[in-house]
């Protein structure tokens, strides 16, 4: 399992073919446009699957949420799956008001989120092989 | 020199001011060089003071006077103002005699009280010190004579000569002379006495100004003997914004009248920093004892002194000097506001001549009175009635509907105070948009072959490679690149509308704009270039067909000038979608995003600062933010604070924390605000918290009537717009929203009840 750091401020790691993504304590215009370009980058990269975890967001604001938009937009063209994890409740009922949990699985953590991924790879990969 | 026994000159109190020179707004830079003919070294003499219609210049002067009295330096200061009380020439010259030698004996004495005393001959004689008697006697029994000898002409041009006389015996007068748009109608003596004043202020050998309106001054000296001679001029407009605002604060504070910055703004910019028109109405506040803290008692008070006060009086009275006769005066208002609500206001001199039906003469004397006070534009054989003053537009719409439609006086007031009122909101729009315009012209202006990254051109390219990027990280970037584009020398920026018109009609003045300049510098016709830029308003990326609309149109413009070769650049806040871009870049045009341009103007020159205020009440928690840099966080936790002051739950404190952080955002984005403040108030009751937002600035439009609901009532999850959801999470977060009516700006209140589990 390969660890790193990329950009200036959002932390990411890579976990085989798929890629955590760090959101900041405040998820708004500028941060949220830190998120999309690692998101973008990593899906440029060939990741696979993609996590955006919000165990450190503490609020996220609705600029910030059409930003998300734009990440699982990106992820769909890529063919990539994309999971939020360590939402907080009050984050979820916006994401929930604002129409994205129609677009994107939320997962209780990244374990969790990982757990979902592999299980959801697994079977493409063995067709694969 | 005689003695200068004592020194009584006020100690700050104006002598000639009508004001005192700490309320005196504005005007330094002039002031200064006004001063600066004072100066013993001094390169330049004369001063020809090009003064734009009831600007102040009187004023102007006096407190110039009184600066250099109270210097009391070489320079001995006289000011004198025609006027038409004198009506003839001799009188005039007369009058100015015994004004300069009173006023210079006060200057010798430093009696302030002198340059205001009425003195007999025999008085000034007395008080006249020893070193000058000699000149000042022979000078005033010359003029007894010549007045005997009922020589005006030679009286005439004695009395102007004064100041020469002063300067052979050693003195240094410096002659301030004012209202010399008014020397025609004094004319007498088979002599033009505006021409005879030049001409003997440009012999006397000491500093002088000139002053008058400006349309008519430079004619005048054309007109006297070596009069380009002249080595200066200076031009006295409007108060800008920020020295009108100070003035209007000045005048509140001495008079005591209750006001606030919005009517503040508004009285600026309906009076178009008008010294004149802005004192008149704080007068009328004073003497009414009316509080211009409202919107609607401005616009009355504004009204009645259309209706009769000093402004009406001021316009009257001109009209009057231009058209004494009743009839044709009336003629004139009807052919005057017709014309100016006809398309471009612009008639051929034959089509006034008839409507006016006077005698070709008068009919000049007329036509030429316009244009020297600005009511009309004479050019060629057109005239082009109107200007851009609000205030001498509703003036004339006023009169017409009393003098030529014949409405009911009380019909009258109550059409135009509605419109004033309607037009309000509209008035201090347009001045936010201004104030709010990337100032592409001025940009434009500062291109002078600079090379300069291309990505901040190329939007595409800038949201690829840079988008996101902290500020260290972006100017790294920048300094890094290596495909640069060389920028034009910039020989002539103006506005779009002013090479074609019609381009009003889709975008505001400010925001279009056309350079000519050439490449490289090199003055050739291979490289001459017409850069067109444009700045298209849309808080989303702009779409391919809005773009093609614009290059279209800029195209339009290119070809209706004869523009052979031009350059297309097209800016937008949040830049340009992807296929937008394309087509951007198909025909070769420019496109950059808000953040962009910012960039580009770092790189060219200094961006200017945001002004600040604030205001404030003392029974409430009150709280005010600047727009940006994530200052709504500060806010969220402040109110979080205070929600927990009444053990709200969590849930719900991040509830409100959210619809605050909503509200700021709102702010921050639709309402151009001129100050880029955000005034918070947050009120505790037993069962509430009630917090109110406000900004100031321009209304969005789906605020505008609705009491924020959503215009097309769609659930915003199902829409694909992805911005504009800051509303409807509001609505969902807190449990009574509501705009509240404010004169400028908008004004959200939000309520939350305290439910305890």
């Amino acid at each position: 399992m390969a660890e790193l750091v990329t950009g200036t401020t959002v932390h990411s790691r890579s976990v085989g073919d798929m890629a955590i993504v760090y959101a900041g304590d405040y998820l708004n215009k500028l941060s949220g446009e830190r998120i999309e370009r690692e998101c973008r980058r990593q899906l440029e990269a060939g990741c696979r699957a993609l996590i955006i975890n919000f165990r450190e967001t503490e609020l996220v604001n609705s600029i910030g949420v059409s930003i998300l938009l734009g990440v699982i937009d990106a992820a769909e063209r890529t063919g990539a799956q994309l999971i939020f994890s360590d939402v907080n409740n009050q984050t979820v009922q916006l994401f929930e008001m604002l129409g994205l949990t129609r677009h994107v699985a939320l997962a209780k953590d990244e374990q969790e989120a990982l757990a979902t991924l592999n299980e959801f790879a697994s079977p493409q990969r063995a067709a694969g092989h | 020199m005689p003695p200068k026994k004592q020194n009584n000159i006020g100690h700050g109190r104006p002598i000639l001011g009508r004001i005192a020179p700490e309320e005196f707004v504005g005007r330094f830079d002039a002031l200064a060089q006004v001063m600066r003919l004072a100066a013993p070294d001094a390169h330049e003499r004369g001063l020809l003071l090009l003064a734009a219609p009831a600007v102040g210049v009187s004023e102007f002067l006096r407190q110039a006077y009184d600066k250099l009295f109270r210097e009391n330096s070489e320079a001995i200061p006289i000011y004198f103002a025609l006027n038409l009380n004198d009506r003839t020439a001799q009188a005039t010259a007369d009058h100015f005699l015994q004004t300069f030698l009173q006023q210079f004996v006060a200057f010798r004495r430093q009696d302030a009280g002198l340059s205001r005393a009425s003195l007999s001959a025999p008085d000034l004689m007395e008080l006249t010190p020893p070193d000058d008697y000699e000149w000042v006697e022979r000078l005033v029994e010359a003029a007894e004579r010549l007045r005997a000898e009922e020589d005006p002409r030679a009286f005439i041009r004695l009395c102007l000569s004064a100041p020469q006389r002063a300067a052979s015996s050693g003195a240094k007068p410096f002659v301030l002379l004012d209202g010399l748009q008014l020397a025609e109608q004094l004319n007498g003596a088979s002599l033009s006495l505006g021409a005879e004043f030049a001409q003997a202020l440009m012999q006397s050998g000491g500093p002088y100004v000139l002053a008058g309106l400006r349309r008519h001054l430079l004619d005048l000296v054309h007109r006297a003997r070596n009069g380009n001679e002249f080595a200066g001029a200076l031009r006295l407009e409007s108060l800008s914004d920020e020295e009108a605002r100070a003035m209007v604060e000045r005048l509140a504070r001495r008079d005591e009248i209750n006001i606030n910055d919005q009517t503040r703004d508004l009285i600026v910019q309906q009076m178009g920093g008008n010294p004149l028109y802005i004192s008149a109405l704080l007068h009328a506040a004073r003497e009414n004892r009316v509080a211009l803290t409202s919107f609607r008692n401005c616009q009355q008070l504004y009204v009645d002194e259309l209706m009769g006060g000093r402004i009406n009086r001021h316009f009257t009275s001109i009209l009057e000097e231009i058209a004494p006769q009743a009839a044709i005066r009336r003629s004139l208002i009807r052919v005057l506001y017709e014309s100016s609500q006809s398309e471009g206001g612009r008639a051929h001199v034959d089509i006034w001549r008839k409507r006016l039906n006077i005698e070709p003469e008068q009919f000049q004397k007329i036509v030429r009175k316009l244009h020297v006070h600005e009511f009309a534009s004479f050019n060629a054989n057109f005239i082009e009635a109107g200007n851009d003053s609000l205030v001498w537009s509703d003036y004339l719409h006023t009169r017409y509907r009393l003098e030529i439609e014949a409405e009911p006086r009380a019909l009258v007031v109550a059409g135009i105070l509605s419109e004033t009122l309607k037009r309000a909101p509209q008035t201090m729009a347009r001045h936010y948009r201004r104030e709010a315009a990337l100032g592409l012209r001025e940009l434009l202006e500062r291109f002078n072959c600079q090379r300069v990254p291309a990505s901040l051109f190329h939007y595409d390219r800038f949201n690829r490679t840079h988008k996101g990027m902290e500020a260290d990280e972006l100017t790294a970037a920048l300094d890094a690149e290596t495909d640069l584009v060389r920028l034009p020398q910039v020989v002539y920026a103006a506005s779009c509308a002013s090479f074609y018109p019609p381009i009003e009609q889709v975008c505001d003045e400010e925001r279009c704009a056309v350079a000519n300049g050439f490449d490289a510098g090199q003055y050739s016709d291979a490289n001459e270039v017409v850069w067109i830029a444009a700045e298209i308003e849309s808080k989303l990326e702009v779409g391919r067909g809005v773009t093609e609309m614009w290059c279209d149109r800029l195209m339009q413009v290119a070809r209706a000038c004869n523009f052979n070769r031009v350059r297309l650049w097209l800016v937008s806040s949040e830049g340009f979608s992807e296929d937008a871009s394309e087509l951007l870049n198909e025909r070769e045009a420019y496109g950059s995003s808000r953040q962009q341009l910012e960039l580009l103007t770092q790189r060219i020159n200094a961006a200017s600062a945001a002004m600040a205020r604030q205001e404030s009440a003392p029974d409430e928690f009150e709280m005010v933010i600047p727009m940006g840099d994530d200052t709504e966080l500060i806010a969220a936790h402040t109110v979080e604070q205070i929600a927990r002051r009444v053990q709200f739950q969590p849930d719900a404190i991040n509830q409100i924390k959210t619809a605050l952080i909503e509200a700021c955002i709102n702010a921050s984005e639709h309402s151009l605000s001129p100050d880029r403040k955000i005034y918070q108030r947050f009120r505790l009751e037993s069962d509430r918290l009630v917090v109110t937002v406000s900004s100031r600035g321009v209304v969005p439009q789906s605020f505008n009537g609705q009491n924020g609901e959503n215009k097309n009532g769609d659930d915003v999850s199902d829409s694909k717009e992805r911005r504009g959801w800051g509303l409807k999470l509001i609505r969902s977060l807190m449990d009574e929203v509501e705009f509240e009516r404010v004169d400028d700006g908008t004004r959200l209140r939000m309520t939350k009840y305290l439910r305890k589990t």
